[in-house]
């Protein structure tokens, strides 16, 4: 599902790479952690990912797509593929709830009944059924980071990313999210989750790959968060 | 790909309303410049009538004398009226004359009392299509074999001042030098002031974009292609830029509803007029101009925001 090949992004010449030849392989299906503190390279990590941003050097591919050599053009086609939960929800301020969620599937031309039954079913899911006329400043940020979600699974990718989904929000709240997330990995979605949250990823027991300094140090399966403090 | 249009109007309408208030600031914008720019069209159109009122009354009488044939008056007439750039011709007999004489002095009735016999000449009166040529009617005129039987002095251009053929030479030059000035004035400051309002317009509608950029951000990163962001955006600048002219038309047909009557009453000197046609010419300058900019303004402002 992901490959990368020693994959450097450095942001600002002479100055320290965000990561550096990095390599790895994920499988279609694998729920993957990826962890480090602020600034070892999560977030440059998913964006390389949704080629927000263009690696240095080394190559990536994605759901069987080149990244790199991707024309202009054909990056709305990758990122169909990619559903994306981001850390700061990116919602668009003018849509409800409902809306935010439907412009997923009108994006890729999906007609109106359609959209009719799916959101509705997928808002179920995050649990925001009677939130759907909210409008993203009405509703709290656990509230806008489950529409979010709700938002990047609606279409069914292949692959969800989902950087620090839980880093504003409360213990409990997080929980349900990770559960969420859960879930949607195991109707067969692969799902990669940029974090610092302990506590979930030691519960999860899942593949954990872990950077420092732009350098991945760690690749375990049903690996914890590690990083004795 | 099978995108419903109708997902476009109603997005379209849909942000139109949820950004009332960049809508309603861009749409004022768009009225105020138009209405600007209608108006001074809508004076220099006036000033231009005006000139051409004025150019229209410049025509060449031709004087007969009083013991000219009858017959060779009408091979005249005839031969005037074969002329090119000749738009009509009038013949005012020594009585015609007269009346009309009378009628301008009747302030000092004395001045037609004392005469003995009607000292007035008949004429043939010439209209012409473009009265900027009249020096070339005149010539033909003076050329012609039978002028010279019915008009005591036909002279040529240098003695025209005793000339029995007379179209106020030297008023003439000055006149069109003059209207022409003022045309030229006229329609290199409309273009000066279309050209601004377009400027301006195409900032507010790029402005409005502006304070949107994360949006066009966001839809990128989830997977909306280019023109699928652009077309809603599109079609909002046409519809701040198509409401913003209807409402300048519309505020320049009622001005000019009111104003026009008045101005024909109270100075009955000038001759304002204002056609349905260049109300017409006006309303498609407007609305073409203003929809223009609002595709080329709001297109160039997205497509800024277009790159990630």
């Amino acid at each position: 599902m992901i490959s990368m090949k020693g994959v450097s992004k450095v942001y600002v010449p002479d100055k320290p790479a965000a990561l550096s030849e990095v390599d790895c392989e994920i499988a279609q299906g694998e729920f993957v952690f990826i962890v480090g503190h602020s600034g070892s390279g999560k977030s440059t990590f998913i964006r390389l990912l949704m080629r927000e941003l263009l690696p240095t050097a080394g190559s990536i591919s994605v759901a069987g797509q080149d990244v790199i050599h991707m024309k202009n053009r054909r990056i709305p086609y990758l990122r169909r593929a990619i559903g994306c939960v981001f850390q700061d929800f990116k919602l668009l301020p003018n849509k409800t709830a409902y809306e935010n969620v439907a412009y997923a599937l009108e994006v890729i031309g999906k007609s109106r009944h359609v959209i009719a039954t799916q959101v509705p079913e997928v808002l179920r899911l995050v649990g925001l059924e009677d939130k759907t006329a909210s409008y993203p400043d009405e509703l709290s940020g656990g509230e806008q980071q489950r529409v979010s979600i709700a938002r990047a699974f609606v279409n069914r990718p292949p692959l969800l990313l989902a950087d620090e989904p839980t880093g504003n929000l409360d213990p409990a709240t997080s929980l349900g999210i990770m559960s969420l997330l859960n879930r949607i990995n195991k109707t067969g979605t692969t799902v990669l989750v940029a974090t610092h949250d302990r506590e979930m990823v030691d519960s999860m027991r899942k593949r954990v790959i872990a950077l420092e300094n732009g350098r991945i140090i760690r690749d375990q399966s049903r690996g914890v968060y590690g990083y004795g403090d | 790909m099978a995108t419903n249009p109708g997902y476009f109007i109603r997005e379209t309408w849909s942000s139109f309303r949820r950004n009332w208030v960049m809508s309603l600031v861009a749409v004022s914008i768009i009225y105020i410049a138009l209405l600007l720019v209608g108006t001074f069209f809508l004076m220099s159109s006036v000033v231009n009538e005006m000139a051409s009122s004025f150019e229209s009354k410049v025509t060449v009488s031709v004087f007969l004398k009083d013991d000219a044939v009858d017959t060779d008056v009408t091979a005249l007439k005839a031969a005037i009226q074969g002329m090119p750039n000749v738009k009509s011709i009038s013949y005012v007999t020594k009585d015609q004359a007269l009346a009309i004489f009378k009628d301008r002095t009747k302030n000092s009735p004395q001045l037609v009392e004392n005469l003995r016999n009607n000292p007035l000449p008949a004429s043939i009166e010439v209209a012409l299509v473009d009265p900027r040529q009249v020096q070339g009617v005149v010539d033909l005129i003076v050329k012609n074999p039978l002028t010279a039987k019915v008009v005591k002095t036909p002279a040529t251009l240098g003695t025209a001042a005793n000339s029995d053929i007379k179209y106020g030479q030297n008023v003439v030059t000055d006149l069109f030098k003059a209207t022409g000035v003022v045309r030229v004035f006229a329609a290199g400051f409309l273009i000066l002031l279309l050209g601004v309002s377009l400027v301006l317009i195409g900032n507010t509608i790029r402005l409005a974009i502006y304070s949107r950029r994360r949006e066009i951000g966001i839809m990128r990163l989830v997977g909306a292609s280019n023109w699928f962001i652009r077309t809603p955006f599109l079609l909002e600048g046409v519809l701040q830029s198509l409401i913003g002219s209807i409402l300048a038309i519309l505020t320049l047909v009622a001005a000019q509803a009111l104003i026009v009557p008045w101005l024909k009453t109270n100075l009955k000197f000038l001759p304002v007029n204002i056609g349905g046609m260049t109300m017409a010419q006006l309303a498609g300058l407007l609305i073409l101009s203003g929809v223009l900019i609002g595709l080329l303004g709001s297109g160039s402002a997205v497509r800024r925001y277009l790159k990630v």
